[in-house]
């Protein structure tokens, strides 16, 4: 192959590659598989592990972890969903139920962030034992407040914010479009702005690249470094959020794992621990690979009780082969341009 | 004045340092004791804490917690973080109960075959970290949820539970009026000791730990190092299993997942410092046993379930807190 033509397969991510190469296999078995009403429904089943995801890139490209993230999820959709049927209980109307308990599910949110980052960037622990710790505190919190069930919600409002569109609005092609993709997309951009048009994005790639260096050239290190566990915490109250709207309930233990999915799909999408490097487009492809490969599965009718070994199995195979190949790649564009 | 400051200053020569914070660690042991004495003592069961029974029932509780701790110190002490180990426990343990229980398969072989499993899962452990490159803890994490999805899908989502009589001694049997549980535990305990202060393999874990660059400079294999870290880790995890379900007998595909956050705490709060190359094998076992007795403690008082693993959570953070706090000032 001429280096022309190879540089710009290896310009590809390895992610979309993946993701052919599984829509191919799942559709040479059921042919079904295909169809525009199945690819609306990927998209809509990982709106909310997008958002999520989101949060972890973040935190990943300031070379930190957040293992809290799915308890943080779990956490603020019972408290969102708790305080609404508590108003709807005595009596408030739906419209003002869903304002203050979607507010108080964000900043339920917004406070583990603030105590995750904080012990962080102030307390100097290291990111993975200190998100270690409110995993667990956030996930008993959970559990007390929910008394270890499901809370299910009946206001007509939220709901909506987890529906297809066409439930709700006549109009041509509704069908296509749900209000967790729509939240996705408003995320996705917001995220965007703040890590490529703010400081925030700024001193969060330096501080990944090499923090000494960014607080030595006058950057507050630590000040930026808990914001990006605050963003990280108000990402996974989104989702948290949302999902409890799409379920209309809110589990006590539904956020299980998922931070491993958001990590996953992060290390997926290219962004790596070393250097600071990669972004949120290739996230949003590190979802889609985790999403296709849980939908194939169910389409092709892959019992149950397999699907939990064969997708971990399947995401560190495919996270091996990432960084593998990505290794591959910067040892081939070092040789080309020597 | 410049001189004072310098005295003040001064840094504490390790070995006192050391010293220290192992006295400071015991003195909590000792005073945790003590207020669980005090605090579960009631006039009609006299001081139910303070029996040779329930002491005995805390160090054997304690003992699965040691077990693993042992093997996630000797991980730290050459490398980072194993966070698999509460998954490897499952898995072992369920293989093990599904040969015992279904197939009659006679039990040492058993328990060779959960023993050589949990290594080889170590292993691939050691293999993701080192020769792939990734990070300990994605490495770890990722195998935790992937180990969960096979202990779930060999057990079909069942309870599995009646081992033979053969089996369940070390869980349930006595050596000279001691449970097995802490015979199994003193026997890996001191093997570890042994293994990480007065062998070569132990030195290179300590030299790996360290500085990794200058361990490898100085001749020493490091991935072979880390591997066999790892693997002794995921071997004492199928231990742990082994032990749990002999004493228990029973199993299912989440047993191991509640030992994660505690041996994490353990072993932070034995002061084996998670930069690597600090290994503290007496730390983790008081830290394990005042643990027990913590749990122990709140069994008697009649603490829920759920609250317990809040106060282990918590536990981490503040002794992490803590054990930064002291050896900065120290």
């Amino acid at each position: 192959m001429t280096p022309r033509a190879c540089s710009f397969l290896m310009r590809v991510p390895s992610a979309a590659w993946a993701i052919l190469l599984m829509m191919s296999a799942f559709t040479a078995i059921n042919p079904r598989y295909l169809t525009l009403d199945n690819m609306v429904n990927i998209v809509l089943q990982n709106a909310v592990l997008l958002i999520l995801a989101l949060g972890a890139t973040l935190v990943i490209l300031s070379e930190g972890i957040d293992l809290s993230s799915g308890s943080v999820l779990t956490l603020s959709g019972v408290t969102c969903v708790y305080v609404m049927k508590r108003l709807m209980d005595a009596g408030a109307s739906d419209g003002l139920a869903v304002v203050v308990g979607v507010t108080v599910g964000l900043l339920t949110g917004t406070m583990m962030g603030v105590v995750t980052g904080g012990l962080i960037a102030i307390g100097q622990m290291p990111p993975f034992i200190a998100s270690l710790g409110m995993m667990g505190v956030g996930a008993t919190l959970a559990l007390v407040l929910a008394e270890s069930t499901a809370i299910y919600i009946n206001n007509p409002i939220f709901s909506f914010f987890g529906e297809r569109l066409d439930k709700s609005i006549e109009f041509p092609l509704m069908q296509y479009v749900s209000m967790p993709t729509v939240i996705a997309i408003l995320v996705f951009s917001a995220v965007w702005i703040l890590l490529h048009h703010a400081p925030f994005g700024r001193y969060l790639v330096a501080i990944g690249g090499n923090e000494t260096g960014a607080r030595l050239s006058g950057v507050n290190t630590v000040f930026w470094k808990w914001m990006v566990y605050v963003v990280a915490g108000i990402l996974a109250a989104v989702s948290g959020v949302t999902l409890a709207a799409r379920l209309e309930a809110a589990d006590s233990i539904v956020g299980v794992g998922w931070e491993f999915d958001a990590i996953a799909a992060t290390i997926l999408g290219g962004t790596s621990f070393a250097r600071g490097k990669g972004g949120i487009g290739g996230t949003v492809l590190g979802v889609l690979v985790i999403g296709v490969t849980r939908n194939g599965l169910n389409v092709i009718g892959v019992p149950s009780l397999w699907q939990p070994a064969i997708t971990g199995t399947i995401i560190i195979l495919a996270i091996v082969c990432e960084v593998i190949l990505a290794r591959w790649k910067e040892r081939r564009r070092w040789l080309w341009q020597s | 004045m410049a001189l004072a400051v310098v005295s003040r200053t001064r840094v504490a020569p390790a070995t006192e340092r050391r010293w220290l914070l192992g006295t400071a660690r015991f003195m909590v042991l000792v005073g945790v004791c003590l207020v669980m004495s005090v605090l579960t003592r009631s006039e009609e069961h006299g001081f139910v804490f303070l029996n040779m029974n329930n002491l005995l029932n805390v160090v054997r509780n304690a003992s699965i917690l040691i077990i693993i701790g042992v093997g996630e110190t000797i991980t730290l002490t050459a490398r980072d973080v194993d966070l698999s180990v509460g998954s490897v426990l499952s898995l072992t343990s369920v293989v093990a109960a599904i040969m015992l229980n279904r197939y009659g398969i006679p039990f040492p072989l058993a328990i060779l075959a959960a023993l050589l499993i949990g290594a080889v899962l170590g292993l691939i452990n050691g293999l993701l970290i080192t020769y792939v490159g990734l990070p300990p803890f994605i490495a770890t994490y990722g195998t935790l949820w992937v180990l969960f999805g096979f202990a779930y899908l060999i057990l079909q989502g069942a309870v599995i539970y009646g081992f033979p009589a053969g089996f369940r001694v070390i869980g349930n049997g006595h050596l000279l009026g001691i449970p097995m549980p802490i015979v199994v535990m003193t026997v890996v305990f001191l093997t570890g000791y042994l293994l990480l202060h007065h062998t070569t393999l132990g030195r290179r874990f300590f030299a790996t730990g360290a500085n990794i660059e200058t361990a490898r400079m100085s001749g020493i294999k490091v991935e072979r190092v880390i591997i066999a870290a790892y693997a002794i880790s995921g071997f004492l995890a199928a231990v742990a299993g082994l032990v749990l379900i002999a004493y228990t007998n029973g199993s299912e595909a989440r047993i191991g997942d509640s030992y994660l956050l505690p041996v994490m705490a353990v072993v932070v709060m034995g002061g084996t410092s998670l930069a690597g190359g600090q290994g503290n094998l007496v730390g983790t076992l008081v830290a394990a046993l005042i643990m027990a007795v913590i749990h122990n403690g709140m069994n008697i008082l009649a603490v829920p379930a759920i609250w317990q693993s809040l106060v282990v959570g918590l536990l981490i953070i503040g002794t992490v807190l803590a054990d930064q706090g002291l050896r900065k000032r120290a």
